[in-house]
């Protein structure tokens, strides 16, 4: 076998990365998720205050990974804090990675069994994409990226019609009073805004694929960027769209939102149905992303060959997937998946990046 | 040799499980569609009621008959030529506690299963409203992950069921109701349509709301007025008639159509036609007391006068047709509120969203018993007639 000299990305593909990583099956639940942490159609503010304090720590994660180019958290985390609870923490953001790839792959399938393919069998829907995901996986973070810009532009412009078709249903009614109840339930609907952004911690790791690791900042802030965005449209089209009483009652309020209305005489009578086969691609690009992440962690952590722990992985993968017995355990799974990432991906970069100001900077020690 | 052959035979055996198609794959031809749903109390068919005099049953109490109308149920071309066209819809019915049961019913006596992809329209009759609530009937129809949400909802003075037969055989009357809405451009006697996302938002809300109401007579199905339905309770309170929703309409800014026909001073009928009208809902908090400030803003022409007498160019007597048109305005609105604060008191105009929306701390107070408190409120309402036209006949 051969090395591959050009596992590197460019600024632009490690935005897209970031965008593909984070943007997922969190769009088609967040309206929910927040109103009912919220109760008033300010979750948008929460959504946005979200993104902020998400985007402070995404700097700082780059901030941090830039003081060992070349190194991926599961090679620096060692350094850092010596060998064996940097191999710990790593482990846990491996198991981490693991249980949101499957995560998304199961609410890929949940949401086609119940509105696309009635009585397929949930196998048939999470195996090809596990296999067709593991050979992406298999061709290296460069194929992963090319893959990833493919299907940004596609996904975005089909999900920006559907928000644009959905105006006929909008009332700007809907999303008034703001902060008509004070601040407070904007800050309690924070704890559910970071669950879909959980998966920024690709940071740590994509910096050290870039060519040019000096425009990690910018590229991670616009990669972060876009699905704050497109987080904030969901809310605000889908609370304006349908308001917030039906966005708490409804599984899918996003798809419920689509489902609202018909436009006849245009190419789709019905969006929802472009709208969730393009989202579908979506959601393997955000699985493709944590199993590239895992099986990267491992090889890195326990020097095993990345192709051997890819294979290794998928039936792993596929257990993970199928963990969640019904669609409430999916849901509460996403919770624990949220509030984990809160300690995560709050706590690793934080605690790295002050035990490696004391060491250096404190201490004088050459890391 | 063996390496290369594997992955090959690997590959052919895949592309023949993937080439037989789509793996829940259903025919069109073989499902039948259904394009609206009747609810009515329950009332055995006579198919069920000689059925159930053989003994042919299943446990169930009979709340509710659940109508579905299904279309096409013959391909064209097939109709024998001369005698009577044959009905382009079938009306099945079925009886139970359950629409999901009564719907799975339907499969012991029909060849093909229903699907509800195309369900358009919900028609619930007033006397089932009366009896269950709009929560206890919408359940199913909100769980299902077949029917839209954006299916409307009427509701029926008579049995729902006979709003989903029509005398003319061309055509499928759950479609000809659905587009029978388009009538609001013209008239605001033709409500809004609430669809399911909608009443799905009113019920959580524990708000009142009103539905477009349907009279059947003879066949034909009209829309007229509209249904009230108590926010607490989900029953079926009353109805307003034609002229009280074309003012909630009016006052709800759903609708700047309509006419307005008033009698002048010799009792000649004159009739106003509605260009453009705003209406603004303004809360006043004073102390615990809320009220209202209502203004109705409208322009239009003078379409119609029967009176020959009339001098249309002079502002003298601009003014006093304003001035009549803007008392029958009045009345038709301070009627409508009457019903509304006094009868049925329930708030199905906006003036809840308007308090919450200008006072939000002091709807969180009232917004549990809010009906209550609205029927106690005092409204002002001001009107502002123009008319700045008088069409292309001056005489």
């Amino acid at each position: 076998m051969f090395t591959r000299t050009d596992d590197r990305i460019t600024a632009t593909q490690a935005a897209v990365f970031l965008n593909n990583t984070v943007l997922g099956a969190g769009i088609l639940t967040l309206p929910r998720s927040v109103s009912e942490a919220v109760k008033t159609p300010d979750s948008w503010l929460s959504v946005l205050l979200g993104g902020v304090i998400v985007m402070a720590v995404v700097t700082l994660m780059v901030k941090i990974s830039q003081q060992f180019p070349g190194k991926t958290i599961f090679q620096y985390a060692g350094t850092i804090v010596g060998r064996v609870p940097g191999a710990f923490l790593c482990l846990l953001l491996i198991i981490y990675f693991l249980i949101i790839a499957g995560f998304e792959i199961r609410s890929l399938a949940e949401v086609t069994l119940f509105f696309l393919l009635e009585g397929t069998p949930i196998w048939a829907i999470i195996l090809p994409f596990i296999w067709v995901g593991s050979y992406l996986v298999y061709g290296g973070i460069n194929a992963i990226a090319r893959v990833f810009q493919i299907i940004f532009p596609i996904s975005i412009m089909i999900l920006l019609i559907c928000y644009g078709f959905s105006l006929r249903l909008f009332d700007i009614n809907n999303l008034r009073p703001v902060l008509g109840s004070g601040i407070l339930p904007v800050l309690s609907g924070l704890k559910s805004t970071v669950l879909v952004y959980t998966g920024c911690e690709v940071v740590m790791t994509l910096v050290a694929f870039m060519q040019q690791p000096r425009q990690a900042v910018k590229a991670m802030l616009v990669g972060i960027g876009i699905p704050i965005g497109l987080y904030l449209l969901t809310v605000v089209m889908v609370i304006g769209g349908v308001s917030i009483d039906s966005a708490i009652t409804s599984t899918w309020p996003t798809i419920d939102l689509i489902r609202s209305f018909e436009i006849p005489g245009f190419l789709f009578e019905r969006m929802e149905f472009p709208l969730m086969v393009i989202w579908l691609m979506q959601m393997f690009c955000n699985f493709c992303s944590f199993f590239f992440q895992a099986s990267l962690g491992i090889s890195q952590i326990f020097r095993l060959r990345v192709h051997t722990v890819i294979y290794l992985l998928v039936p792993v993968i596929f257990i993970s997937t199928m963990v969640p017995k019904s669609v409430n355990e999916l849901f509460s799974l996403g919770d624990m998946i949220g509030k984990a990432g809160i300690v995560l991906f709050l706590l690793i970069p934080l605690m790295l990046s002050v035990i490696w100001l004391i060491r250096t900077k404190g201490l004088k020690q050459h890391v | 040799m063996c390496r290369r052959l594997m992955p090959l035979i690997l590959c052919l055996f895949l592309l023949t499980v993937t080439q037989s198609g789509c793996w829940s794959s259903k025919e069109i031809e073989d499902l039948a569609l259904y394009t609206g749903l009747a609810l009515d109390t329950g009332k055995l068919t006579k198919a069920e009621q000689e059925l159930e005099e053989q003994g042919v049953t299943y446990s169930k109490r009979d709340k509710v008959t659940a109508t579905v109308q299904i279309v096409p149920v013959k391909t064209p071309g097939m109709e024998k030529k001369g005698g009577p066209q044959p009905l382009h819809y079938l009306n099945i019915s079925g009886t139970g506690d359950s629409v999901f049961e009564i719907f799975r019913q339907y499969s012991i006596r029909n060849e093909r299963p229903i699907v509800g992809h195309h369900l358009k329209i919900i028609v619930v009759s007033t006397e089932l409203l009366k009896r269950q609530s709009m929560e206890q009937l919408m359940d199913f129809v909100l769980r299902d992950n077949d029917i839209r949400p954006s299916t409307m909802v009427f509701i029926s003075q008579s049995r729902a069921e006979e709003t989903l037969v029509s005398k003319r055989t061309d055509e499928i009357p759950s479609f000809h109701l659905r587009d029978m809405i388009q009538g609001q451009k013209r008239t605001s006697k033709v409500m809004k349509p609430v669809i399911l996302s909608e009443l799905d938002a009113l019920m959580h809300a524990k708000r009142s709301y009103a539905l477009q109401n349907l009279v059947t007579a003879d066949g034909e199905t009209e829309f007229t007025g509209a249904a009230v339905v108590k926010g607490d309770t989900g029953h079926w309170i009353g109805t307003l008639s034609q002229e009280d929703t074309e003012c909630l309409s009016w006052l709800t800014n759903k609708s700047k159509a309509g006419a307005i026909k008033a009698y002048d001073q010799d009792n000649e009928p004159m009739t106003y036609e509605m260009k453009d009208m705003k209406s603004k809902i303004k809360a006043r908090i004073d102390g615990d007391d809320i009220s209202f400030d209502v203004s109705i803003k409208t322009e239009g022409r003078l379409i119609e006068t029967w009176n020959s007498s009339s001098d249309a160019d002079s502002t003298e007597y601009t003014e006093k047709v304003e001035h009549i048109f803007g008392a029958k305005l009045e009345k038709m609105t301070e009627k409508m509120m009457e019903k509304l604060q006094k009868e049925y008191k329930a708030d199905v105009a906006g003036f809840g969203d308007a308090l919450s929306i200008q006072y939000p701390r002091v709807w969180k107070k009232v917004q549990d018993h809010w009906d209550d408190t609205f029927s106690r409120s005092k409204i002002n309402i001001k009107y502002d007639l123009k008319i700045n036209d008088f069409g292309s006949f001056t005489e």
